[in-house]
């Protein structure tokens, strides 16, 4: 299940899709890539290198590096990257 | 190439108040974030294309946060947002990442007010999506305006335990329990320096009390041993610890959550002095290693100035004013008029939040046998996957130091270059030279900062064009 | 008293330590920070044949042979990789330095062919198309120099070598016909011989004996991707010696090729720079494209020793009765087994399979000659 988005205090713009590995999402244009993922319900970001485990949001700050996906072609740390419509965002990039 | 008298990096309290003050003294400043909008951790604003309908749920940091943002924006100061600081050249010649291009600044003087980053000491389960810090909780909540979970355990030390539990329950999400490592006790002890600021100190009461209106259980003294869950969170152990936050053996508690927020204090983020090669020493109530710093928060190296969280731990009301400080220093020297009585008015303010935040931040510090949950298996390395038996058996090979744990075992070599795991491991080290810190040292800092994109670095080129420099000798 | 204390922790220390304590001596070895903390642990961890100069050619040879079994010989995974090297060139100048060192290195007896660029792609499907010509030799490959350190302080601990780390020699005088050795942390210790191998700082431990090393430095800088999913396979080089590059197990792809930041034996290593960080990955880029859309995670800097003649500096030192110089010796990561053991077996009184201290490696051509015992006499 996604997680919520807290709906008070603020009003969002329109949604946008993004495509997720073929699948569309909706997302609100400037929240960030990984908020988007998680309120889908999309947990698992990245893959481990090693073991090959998942890994999600850790930091939300760009320093774990924990939830980089393939954006548009370059890999990315989705907590900082804003939604912006018709994004296509890879989770499969870096599984083996 | 822009040029300009001061350049700051860090829009946080401490980099805004530092930009506000020395550009309207005169000075020509840059300020670069890599964040979509000034605030830093504290302030963070929500996404811009956001609009806040009601400023009063957002809490009390959204309306200082969008002062300073205000005050900010009024000022001559120059700001450029998303860029992802890199490399900076003695000088000072600042590289940062911009939509995938490099640009270059050039100035003189150098205010670094990068803030902080979060301290968590592994345990089982903690690599397990829906585990995440408790800085990261604050910026969903906060900023993104989304919960960590439907039903989360709040776990670590200090003020942000309940802060973040708090928000929560605000957002409608559950929170399946809250627990410390300290205790009532150590509350009670750190009390006489909070006492300076009883706003705060209310604060802090009044979330605690909506905590126990909505039922959430409270453990202090205890610690998280692992978090259970096979491709998700499905929920924790904790244990009471001793007085040296060491898991107490046998008495173990399971809590069914789908998500976990954990911290255990902040770190100074010291890359850029680190870099530049200042001096640092080593501060356990500050948060780690510090640069060292003169009364108007110059380092060792000539016209690096440090501002806020970066040059010590001591929270948001000391960060702002270390930044308006050193604003008005670096203006001073520069022989800029500036209003004296207001400095020394800011002085002595100064003080006060230092020995508030001071005493919040020692509250947070780790202690020794914290280490101690991470069992042998326990990855302690993110990135590269190393475990604590790894870690272990380089020890007994006779790793002393930060830096050949790390070249011996990987441990901080991947994307994170060791800010996630660099604090456990100096704590393993510590742990066998007599439990100090500063002798295991501190890990090197080299560009680029963050990585980067390689086309950000190497930009166009044709190869025809390019000319190498004369052979190697054969 | 020991029979031999070596000053220095680099490979050039470590292996001719390892040697010696194995051939019997008492061996300390003393080092400033840790064993292979300056640049025996931070180099790039090229070992191809290609890529050292002609004259050291030889020793580069049979110390490709050593690394194959070092790692089980020491107790510890350096991780030696034997995936062969390719040395490329893209324009007609590039390939004549290219096939003029190639037909030197031949001569010398390492197995490499110069190969069209249909080949070297055939080889290496990572090499780009602008390749002109290549140079392609199956021996030698690559080690994790940061595992270097661990690797040789299992193995010298093994061996009964006597180990002070954190121990910067700061004094060496005259006891008799040995020495005594001091350190900053105290340590004094009493030795028949001493070997100076200190790296970059040779020309400092030079001073303590009251000679004048003309030993200068360059930093180096090294450069690593985050992990990619395989895509080169062997060591991939530029004809004029600017680039190194291969990716290790862990899919890193570490760049390297000496192009020089900033550093002293004072401060270390100190700065990267920028235009020379471009330029090597400008030239990693052309050579790998597929490097396009990877990150860098790190850029690192690493002192080596330099002579004049970029030749090393290895033999008696004139006029100091059993003292020693061990250094300055370019690709030393390669060469340093094998060096190593011939330094050893000459102290130990065998006959070396090549010569080492000849003319062209031998102090003496930097040094005035002189009779007189330079190291003041004490007591
Ligand atoms: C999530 C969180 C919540 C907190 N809440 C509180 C609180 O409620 N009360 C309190 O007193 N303290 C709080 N703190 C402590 C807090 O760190 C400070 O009090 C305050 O934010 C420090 O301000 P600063 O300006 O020093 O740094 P920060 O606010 O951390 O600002 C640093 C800025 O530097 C930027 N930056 C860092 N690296 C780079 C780079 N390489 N390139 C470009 N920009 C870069 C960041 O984007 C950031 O905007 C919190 C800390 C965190 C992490
Ligand atoms: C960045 C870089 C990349 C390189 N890439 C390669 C490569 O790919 N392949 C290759 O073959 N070669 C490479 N080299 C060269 C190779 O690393 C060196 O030639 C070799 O490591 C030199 O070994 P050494 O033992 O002579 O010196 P060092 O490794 O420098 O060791 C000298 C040691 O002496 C110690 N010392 C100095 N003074 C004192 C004192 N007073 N008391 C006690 N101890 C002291 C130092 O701390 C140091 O540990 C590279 C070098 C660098 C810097
Ligand atoms: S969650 Fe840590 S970098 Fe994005």
């Amino acid at each position: 299940m996604g997680a919520r988005r807290i709906e008070g205090g603020i009003a969002r713009p329109a949604p946008v899709s993004i495509d997720v590995d073929g699948q569309s999402i909706q997302a609100f244009p400037g929240e960030s890539v990984a908020t988007a993922l998680w309120a889908a319900g999309i947990r698992a970001l990245r893959t481990s290198p090693v073991s090959a485990s998942a890994r999600g949001i850790f930091c939300a700050m760009g320093v774990c590096q924990e939830c980089v996906a393939d954006i548009d072609g370059r890999t990315t740390p989705t907590c900082l990257e804003p939604v912006r419509e018709g994004m296509r965002i890879s989770l499969r990039w870096n599984r083996p | 190439m822009s040029a300009c008298d001061v350049i700051v990096l860090g829009a946080g309290p401490a980099g805004a108040s530092a930009a506000i003050e020395a550009s309207k003294a005169g000075l020509n400043v840059v300020l670069l974030d890599a964040g979509a909008a000034a605030g830093g951790q504290v302030y963070r604003a929500p996404p811009g294309s956001f609009r806040v309908t009601d400023a009063e749920a957002m809490g009390p940091d959204f309306a200082i946060g969008d002062g300073l943002r205000q005050e900010l924006a009024a000022s001559p100061a120059k700001c450029f947002f998303g860029r992802s600081v890199w490399h900076i050249a003695p000088g000072f010649v600042v590289r940062a990442v911009f939509e995938g291009n490099t640009e270059v600044y050039e100035a003189p003087t150098l205010i670094v007010a990068m803030g902080t980053h979060e301290r968590v000491i592994p345990m089982p389960g903690w690599t397990l999506p829906g585990v995440m810090g408790l800085a990261a909780a604050t910026i969903l909540l906060k900023s993104q305006r989304i919960l960590p979970g439907e039903n989360t355990v709040v776990a670590g030390t200090g003020p942000l335990l309940a802060a973040v539990a708090a928000s929560i329950l605000k957002g409608g999400g559950k929170v399946a329990a809250l627990v410390e490592l300290s205790t009532r006790m150590d509350w009670v002890k750190a009390l006489p320096s909070l006492i300076s600021r009883p706003d705060l100190l209310k604060r802090g009461f009044g979330w605690l009390g909506e905590l126990r209106a909505a039922g959430v259980p409270i453990y202090r003294g205890h610690a998280l041993t692992a978090i259970t869950g096979d491709a998700e969170v499905t929920g924790v152990e904790i244990a009471p610890v001793d007085a040296q936050w060491r898991p107490l053996a046998g008495q173990r508690r399971t809590i069914a959550a789908d998500s976990v927020t954990i911290g255990h204090g902040l770190v100074p983020s010291t890359e850029v002095t680190r870099l530049m090669g200042a001096k640092h020493e080593y501060r356990h109530e500050q948060g780690g290693w510090v640069a060292l710093r003169n009364e108007d928060f110059e380092t060792t190296i000539p016209n690096i100035f440090v501002a806020g969280d970066g040059a010590g731990i001591a929270g948001a009301a000391a960060a702002a004013l270390r930044g308006r400080i050193t604003g008005l220093a670096v203006a001073r020297r520069a022989g800029r008029k500036i209003d004296a009585s207001r400095e020394t008015t800011l002085r002595a303010q100064l003080g006060k939040a230092e020995r508030f935040g001071h005493a919040i931040s020692d509250l947070m510090q780790a202690r020794p046998g914290l280490i101690e949950t991470m069992t042998p298996e326990t990855i302690v390395c993110r990135c590269e996957e190393v475990t604590r038996a790894d870690l272990d058996s380089a020890i007994r090979d006779g790793a002393r130091d930060v830096n050949q744990m790390k070249a011996w075992t990987r441990c901080g070599m991947g994307p994170c270059q060791g800010r996630m795991c660099g604090e456990a491991a100096a704590s393993l080290l510590a742990a066998v030279q007599g439990g100090d810190r500063s002798k295991v040292g501190q890990l090197t800092a080299r560009p680029p900062l963050r990585p980067i994109p390689y086309e950000a670095i190497v930009g166009q080129f044709d190869y025809a064009d390019m000319e190498l420099p004369e052979p190697q000798p054969g | 008293m020991f029979d031999t204390a070596i000053i220095g922790g680099g490979i050039m220390g470590c292996a001719s330590a390892l040697e010696l304590a194995e051939a019997g001596m008492s061996v300390a070895l003393l080092e400033r920070r840790f064993l292979a903390s300056s640049a025996s642990g931070v180099n790039a961890g090229t070992l191809s044949l290609t890529d050292v100069r002609a004259a050291l050619v030889p020793y580069a040879l049979r110390s490709v042979e050593l690394w194959r079994t070092l790692s089980e010989r020491l107790g510890f995974d350096i991780h030696y990789r034997e995936i062969g090297s390719i040395t490329v060139a893209f324009n007609d100048r590039e390939a004549e330095v290219l096939r003029e060192r190639i037909a030197a290195k031949a001569a010398l007896g390492i197995a490499v062919d110069i190969i069209n660029a249909k080949r070297a792609r055939e080889i290496e499907p990572a090499l780009c198309e602008d390749v002109k010509l290549a140079a392609y030799c199956a021996e030698g490959g690559y080690a994790n120099s940061a595992a270097t350190g661990r690797a040789y302080r299992l193995g010298l601990i093994r061996a009964g070598v006597t180990l002070h780390e954190q121990a910067e020699v700061t004094r060496i005088e005259r006891n008799g016909d040995g020495f005594v050795v001091s350190t900053a942390n105290g340590v004094s210790l009493n030795a028949r011989r001493i070997v100076l191998a200190g790296g970059s700082w040779l020309g400092g431990l030079g001073k303590m004996l009251g000679i004048d090393f003309p030993v200068h430095w360059r930093v180096s800088q090294v450069s690593v991707t985050e992990r990619m999913k395989p895509s080169v396979s062997h060591v991939v080089s530029h004809a004029y010696g600017l680039l190194t590059l291969k990716q290790s197990d862990n899919g890193t792809i570490l760049i390297g090729g000496g192009w020089q930041g900033k550093g002293d034996p004072e401060r270390g290593p100190a700065e990267v720079l920028p235009q020379n960080l471009i330029g090597n990955l400008r030239l990693a880029l052309q050579t790998i494209p597929a490097l396009q859309g990877t990150r860098i995670v790190r850029t690192w800097l690493g002192l080596q020793a330099h002579t004049p003649d970029a030749m090393p500096l290895v033999g008696p030192i004139p006029g100091v009765e059993n003292a020693f110089i061990l250094g300055g010796v370019r690709t030393g990561y390669t060469c340093g087994p094998y060096v190593g053991k011939l330094f050893a077996d000459i102290l130990l009184g065998k006959e070396p399979e090549l010569p080492l201290f000849h003319a062209p490696f031998n102090p003496s051509r930097f040094t005035a000659p002189s009779g007189n015992e330079r190291l003041a006499l004490t007591a």
